[in-house]
C-alpha cells in the first residue's frame, strides 16, 4: 500500500529570504499517528500549511492521499481535515450550525450533514449543548466542537496543530481517546504537532524532530529513547559562580563513565553509562572544585532528553516561550 | 481493515462527482454564515432601524427650511426636503455598511476562520463574493425598512411599489460593489485598527463629493467634475428619480447600467486581490 503522505525535498523560502523548511523528506503510512516535534519557528506550521495547500512550496513535492498538493489542491483538501491551534469556530453560531457550515464547505448533502452532525455531536458529547451559541461554551467544549467539525467529511488524514494546548488534563485525555478511537475504528491517519512530550510518547507511532527547518530524526518513541544510551544525572548547584561551573564541566566530561555533559542554568546534565557508580565520581570532582550541590536526580531517558539531544533546547524554556506566543496570529 | 476502508473509498468517489460546479453552493454557505451572524446580533439590527430614523427626522426637519425658499426648492427639484433626503439616507446606509464588509475578512483572518475555509475545497472566489452577497442582502433589507419609515413620514414614491423595490435593489447592487472595494483593500490588513482609518478616509469624500445630500446645482464646478466620476452619483440618480419623478427611463437606465458594471468589475478585482493575498 502506498504511503498516505509522501514528502520529497520539500522546501519553503519566504519572501524575506528566510528558509523555514529545508529539503525535508518523509512518509506517513495509512493508520499511523505521526508526531511532528520541534521548537517554535522550527518549521512545523510551515510544513503543515504546505501539506494543507495553504502555502505553496518553493520546491520539492508533497502528496496527500496520492494527490499532489500543488497540482490537485481540491482533491487534497477533500482528503484531509485541518484542526488548527486557533480554535477556528464561529462563536456567534451554535454548535450545530458550525457543523452544518463545515459540511457545506465540503459539499455534503443536507441529509448527510445532519446525520453526521448528530453522530459527531454524540462522539464529542455535545448533543445537549448543540443548539447553544458557541460563545457560551468552555474552552474544552470549543476544542471538541472544532475536532467534530474537522471530521465531518470523514477525512483520510487529520492534521492537528497542538491539539491539547491550554486544555485541562481531563480534556486532554478525552482528546487522546478520540484520536485512538478514530485510528482504530476508521483507520484514520493523524499528523500532529505538540509541545508535550508525554503526549507524543503516549499517542504517536512515529515521531519526527525538526529544528531550523531540517528533520533531525524520525523514529518510534521507543527506539528514540534507546538512542539516548544510559541514564541522565541532573545536578543543581547551590551557587551560581559561572567560573567554577565552567572549570568543573570539562573534568566531569573527562571521566570515563560519563558520555557527555551539558550545562543547564546553574546546574548540569550528564549522560552516564551507569548512574549508581557515576554519581560518587561526579560528586568527588564537584567537591574538589569547591562547588556545593543543592540537589541531584537520576533519570531514565524520556523523550525530553531525546528532544534536547536533537534540538539543544530544554523543554522548560520552550514551553515558557510557547505560552507567550501561541496566541499570536499566523497569516 | 478492508471492510473499514471501503466506505471511505465510496465517499471519495462521491466527493469527486460533486466537485464540479460548486461555486454557487460555496457562495451560498459563505453568505449564509454572514447572514446568520448579522441576524443574531441584536444590536446591529436595532441600529439599522434607529439610525435612518434619526437621520430622516433630524435632517428632514432641520433642512425643511430650504424648500420653503422657492429658489432652494427649484435647486433640489422637490417640494419637501425629505423627498430629496430619503434616497440620500438610503445610499448613505449602503455606502457605510458596504464599506464595513472588509472588517469581517480581517476578523476571519485573525481568529483563524479564513484558514479553515481555505483548507476546505471551496472555490476561492466564493469567499469574497459570498461576503459581498451577504452585505448586499443586508442592505436591501435595511433600505426597504428605511423606505417604510419614509412612507410613514409622508414621503411619496412616484414610481409605486415596483419603483420602491427597484430602489432597494439598486442600493443592494451598489453596496455589493462597495463591499468589493472594501475587501480589495482589507486583504492587505492584519488588524482592524489598521483598516479602519483607510475605510473612513474612503467613505467621507465619496459621500460628500456626490449629489447624495447636496444638489448638484449647488456645487462649485470642481466638485461637479469629481461628482461626475463618483460611482455613488450613478447609483443615487436612478433612486432619486424613482422617488421624485417616477419612471423617467432616460434618467434611470444609464445609472443602473453603470452601477451593475461597477458591481461586476468589483467581483473581478476583489477576487483577484483576494487570490493574490493568499498565494
Amino acid at each position: 500500500m502506498k504511503p498516505i503522505i509522501e514528502v520529497e525535498n520539500l522546501t519553503k523560502k519566504y519572501n524575506g529570504g528566510v528558509t523555514a523548511v529545508k529539503e525535508i523528506s518523509f512518509q506517513v503510512e495509512q493508520g499511523e499517528i505521526f508526531g511532528f516535534l520541534g521548537p517554535n519557528g522550527a518549521g512545523k506550521s510551515t510544513t503543515i500549511m504546505m501539506l494543507n495547500t495553504l502555502l505553496s512550496p518553493t520546491s520539492g513535492r508533497a502528496r496527500v492521499a496520492g494527490f499532489d498538493v500543488v497540482e490537485k489542491p481540491d482533491q487534497v483538501r477533500m482528503s484531509l481535515g485541518y484542526i488548527s491551534q486557533d480554535l477556528a469556530i464561529d462563536d456567534i453560531l451554535t454548535g450545530r450550525e458550525n457543523l452544518y457550515l463545515q459540511a457545506g464547505f465540503y459539499h455534503l448533502s443536507r441529509k448527510k450533514a445532519s446525520e453526521r452532525s448528530k453522530e459527531l455531536l454524540d462522539l464529542v458529547a455535545l448533543t445537549e449543548r448543540a443548539d447553544d451559541q458557541v460563545e457560551t461554551y468552555s474552552g474544552g467544549m470549543r476544542k471538541r466542537l472544532d475536532i467534530a467539525a474537522g471530521l465531518i467529511h470523514r477525512p483520510k488524514v487529520l492534521f492537528l496543530d497542538e491539539p491539547t494546548l491550554g486544555l485541562d488534563i481531563q480534556t486532554r485525555h478525552q482528546i487522546w481517546d478520540y484520536i485512538n478511537y478514530l485510528r482504530k475504528e476508521m483507520n484514520m491517519t493523524f499528523f500532529l504537532t505538540t509541545h508535550y512530550m508525554d503526549e507524543a510518547d503516549a499517542l504517536c507511532n512515529r515521531i519526527a524532530i525538526i529544528d531550523k527547518g531540517i528533520i533531525k530524526v524520525i523514529d518510534s518513541p521507543a527506539s528514540l529513547k534507546n538512542q539516548v544510551r544510559g541514564e541522565v544525572v541532573c545536578i543543581q548547584f547551590s551557587e551560581t559562580s559561572e567560573d567554577k561551573i565552567a572549570d568543573a564541566l570539562p573534568i566531569i566530561s573527562s571521566l570515563s563513565i560519563v558520555e557527555n555533559v551539558k550545562q543547564r542554568d546553574s546546574g548540569c546534565m550528564a549522560v552516564v553509562r551507569d548512574g549508581d557508580t557515576a554519581i560518587p565520581e561526579i560528586f568527588r570532582v564537584i567537591h574538589s572544585k569547591g562547588l556545593k550541590i543543592n540537589s541531584v536526580t537520576l533519570k531514565k531517558p524520556s523523550l525530553d532528553e531525546v528532544y534536547m539531544a536533537f534540538t539543544g533546547k530544554t523543554l522548560g524554556n520552550e514551553r515558557e516561550s510557547n505560552g507567550n506566543t501561541h496566541r499570536t496570529v499566523r497569516t | 481493515m478492508e471492510i473499514r476502508t471501503a466506505p471511505f473509498a465510496h465517499d471519495a468517489k462521491e466527493n469527486e462527482s460533486t466537485m464540479k460546479l460548486t461555486l454557487p453552493s460555496d457562495i451560498y454557505y459563505v453568505c449564509w454564515r454572514d447572514m446568520k451572524r448579522f441576524l443574531s446580533q441584536k444590536s446591529r439590527i436595532l441600529m439599522t432601524l434607529v439610525q435612518p430614523l434619526i437621520w430622516l427626522v433630524l435632517m428632514g426637519n432641520m433642512m425643511s427650511g430650504m424648500t420653503n425658499n422657492p429658489y432652494g426648492a427649484r435647486m433640489l427639484g422637490v417640494k419637501n426636503y425629505i423627498d430629496f433626503m430619503t434616497p440620500g439616507i438610503m445610499i448613505m446606509t449602503a455606502l457605510f455598511s458596504g464599506t464595513f464588509c472588509g472588517f469581517s475578512l480581517v476578523w476571519d483572518r485573525r481568529f483563524g476562520f479564513l484558514n479553515k475555509m481555505l483548507a476546505a475545497p471551496i472555490s476561492r472566489m466564493a469567499i469574497p463574493v459570498g461576503k459581498m452577497t451577504a452585505t448586499s442582502l443586508q442592505i436591501t433589507l435595511q433600505v426597504i425598512i428605511i423606505g417604510i419609515i419614509a412612507l410613514v413620514m409622508g414621503v411619496t414614491f412616484s414610481s409605486g411599489v415596483f419603483g420602491f423595490l427597484l430602489i432597494a435593489i439598486i442600493a443592494g447592487i451598489f453596496s455589493f460593489a462597495m463591499a468589493g472595494v472594501s475587501l480589495s483593500i482589507a486583504v492587505f490588513f492584519k488588524t482592524l485598527e489598521g483598516l479602519h482609518p483607510i475605510l473612513n478616509f474612503l467613505t467621507m469624500p465619496l459621500m460628500f463629493m456626490s449629489n447624495a445630500i447636496f444638489p448638484k446645482a449647488a456645487m462649485p464646478n470642481w466638485m461637479k467634475i469629481i461628482s461626475d466620476w463618483n460611482p455613488l452619483t450613478y447609483a443615487i440618480t436612478p433612486m432619486r428619480t424613482l422617488v421624485v419623478e417616477g419612471w423617467v427611463l432616460e434618467k434611470i437606465i444609464p445609472g443602473l447600467v453603470i452601477t451593475i458594471g461597477f458591481a461586476f468589475v468589483m467581483v473581478l478585482i476583489s477576487t483577484w486581490q483576494f487570490n493574490r493575498s493568499i498565494a
